[in-house]
């Protein structure tokens, strides 16, 4: 009998969700096949990259490596540096950390987090994905007011969890049409319930991307690939619908927080260069979550960010 | 592995309101129950039409039409005696969500509706069977090893014949019972998906009792390897059952809500 090749292409798809609006909005997902495995079918939307600024930036610049530094000098504002980040080679996305909202850290007020969103917003016209401080109660009260500020954008909520989605994801997926980012922390189980319960609130599941967790390089990574890996299996080789959502990975607050990316040169000589070792850690991680599944991840570096660009072109 | 395929059994002749249905080409009572069956956590519908002597092309074409345009192409198993009428519901049939399944062929004198699926891309659902009931799973093995043959030679895929075992009703043939997991677990071994009328063992029980025993043989059935099953999928304890396996068996990744999906 003669040979057959068989394509390992999957008779199920992970979704296609846009963000943004006209010429750059970005597609995520889409693929019926694992990731990179372009020899079984065609992946139609490469991976994408965003780059991360956050609304202490411009104040805390000085605390930045100094290739960061060196690429945003001179802006003045948040508007400038937005622009800056949507300019950066191989950026295709900007994303926004509001960390300042963090009640534990500088507490800032909800309206002055809006305003900065509002100002990137209207800087920019490259998509836009907002992140929050991480505390369960103050995002749910800021992400309802910025998908509000911002509607018509069609920005990224990242993300809703299991805490607050009920008020998350109603008022950025039901209320004022934006993405809802549905965040669960190294759990399959709860990854795939999130969803559910998501879906029950009315919220179409093509306007879900998931968050499913993240780690530097060397940091429990390895709970973070057999995620991702049961995950594109449940969506791609069992058919499972409430886990066919693309996958966002968070890269940069992970990767330049890690002792190899944050030990200083003077405590650490045989270490070497310490910006290239955070550069090192931020590439590693996305190159690795990337060929686990993520369908876009989130850097800082402008290095990270033109070698992990680069790399998806290389492969896709 | 796959999660397990429900196929809903209530829409068949012999049930009179649907066998009026049919006749009187009525579309509500079948949609209806059509409706019930995909609520209830169906993956294919069973279109048993009965032998349809006279006018079985014609209605099986009309049952796919309705059933498909209403359901979003919802994938049936095309249930008669009338090897015109099944060929006829495959003309009109859409496959985007699933071949069509032919039902069914034997070792015997329905052995030619293997060919049938062949020659239309379909699967089938062959029973191990051939004249009277097989008597042992010698026998139960050698019609299996027939059928696929018979198939293979007509350039099926061996994963598209889904071999039925043939359910015995336990009142009055309890001793078998352990004979057909074991059937089972042999198709299963060499990796060949399974079926069949599974409610078939409970015939003849109290009303109250046959989910508990429906439910107890699937979970046994599917520790052997069963792949799909011809059941009401309106028994809640049945669904749940199955819809737990395939949590056990990692055939379905777990959530908090697996039931309700």
């Amino acid at each position: 009998m003669p040979f057959n090749g068989k394509s390992g292409k999957f008779n199920a798809a992970i979704r296609t969700v846009e963000i943004g609006t006209g010429d750059k909005a970005v597609k995520l997902g889409g693929e019926n096949v694992l990731p990179f495995y372009t020899f079984d079918a065609p992946i139609e939307n490469a991976p994408k990259v965003g780059v991360m600024i956050t609304d202490l930036s411009l104040e805390e610049m000085e605390n930045e490596a100094a290739g960061i530094k060196e690429y945003y000098a001179g802006a003045t504002s948040f508007a400038e540096l937005a622009k800056k980040a949507e300019a950066m080679p191989g950026a295709d996305f900007v994303v926004l950390r509001l960390e300042g909202a963090d009640p534990n850290g500088r507490d800032k007020s909800v309206e002055d987090c809006v305003a900065v969103a509002k100002e990137v917003g209207d800087a920019i016209t490259a998509p836009l994905v907002i992140e929050g401080c991480k505390n369960v109660e103050k995002d749910a009260e800021l992400f309802a007011k910025v998908a509000e500020a911002l509607q018509g954008k069609n920005v990224l909520i990242l993300s809703a969890r299991e805490e607050n989605y009920k008020g998350v994801a109603a008022a950025a997926g039901l209320a004022y049409g934006q993405k809802v980012g549905a965040e669960s922390a190294v759990d399959i189980n709860l990854a795939k319930q999130l969803n559910v319960l998501i879906g029950q609130l009315g919220v179409d599941q093509a306007n879900v991307v998931m968050n499913v967790g993240s780690a530097a390089a060397g940091y429990g990574f390895e709970y973070v690939v057999s995620t991702m890996d049961r995950i594109k299996a449940a969506a791609l080789s069992q058919n499972d619908a409430q886990l066919q959502m693309p996958i966002i990975t968070p890269v940069a607050e992970e990767a330049w927080g890690v002792k190899e990316a944050m030990a200083s040169e003077a405590d650490m000589p045989e270490w070497g260069s310490q910006e290239e070792r955070g550069i090192d850690m931020e590439v590693e991680t996305a190159a690795a979550v990337l060929a686990s599944g993520s369908n876009a991840v989130i850097l800082k570096h402008p290095t990270s960010v033109a070698t992990i660009s680069t790399l998806i072109k290389e492969l896709v | 592995m796959a999660k397990f395929v429900v196929i809903g059994e209530r829409l068949s002749t012999t049930a009179p309101a649907i066998n009026r249905a049919f006749t009187s080409r009525d579309p509500e009572p079948i949609l209806k129950r059509a409706k019930e069956q995909l609520d209830a956590g169906a993956t294919y519908l069973d279109v048993n039409i009965g032998p349809a002597e006279n006018d079985g092309p014609e209605l099986m074409k009309w049952a796919v039409e309705l059933l498909q345009g209403n359901f979003d192409n919802v994938p049936l198993a095309l249930d008669t005696a009338n090897k015109a009428a099944i060929e006829a519901g495959i003309s009109v049939y859409n496959r985007s969500k699933g071949k069509p399944i032919v039902n069914s062929a034997d070792a015997a004198g329905r052995i030619e509706y293997i060919d049938l699926a062949a020659a239309n891309d379909a699967i089938v659902i062959a029973l191990c069977n051939g004249e009277g009931i097989a008597k042992d799973n010698d026998e139960r093995m050698a019609y299996c090893q027939t059928m696929l043959e018979r198939g293979m030679e007509h350039g099926m895929e061996p994963t598209d014949m889904w071999f039925d075992p043939l359910f015995l009703v336990i009142k009055g043939m309890q001793d078998k019972q352990e004979q057909i997991l074991e059937c089972i677990k042999m198709i299963s071994d060499m990796e060949l998906n399974s079926t069949g009328g599974l409610s078939n063992n409970s015939n003849g029980m109290p009303k109250h009792i046959r989910p508990i025993m429906d439910s107890a043989m699937v979970a046994m059935a599917m520790q052997c390897g069963l792949t799909s099953a011809i059941v009401n999928p309106c028994d809640l304890r049945l669904m749940e059952t199955i819809k737990s396996c395939d949590i056990i068996k990692n055939n379905t990744l777990y959530a908090d809500s697996y039931l309700e999906l």
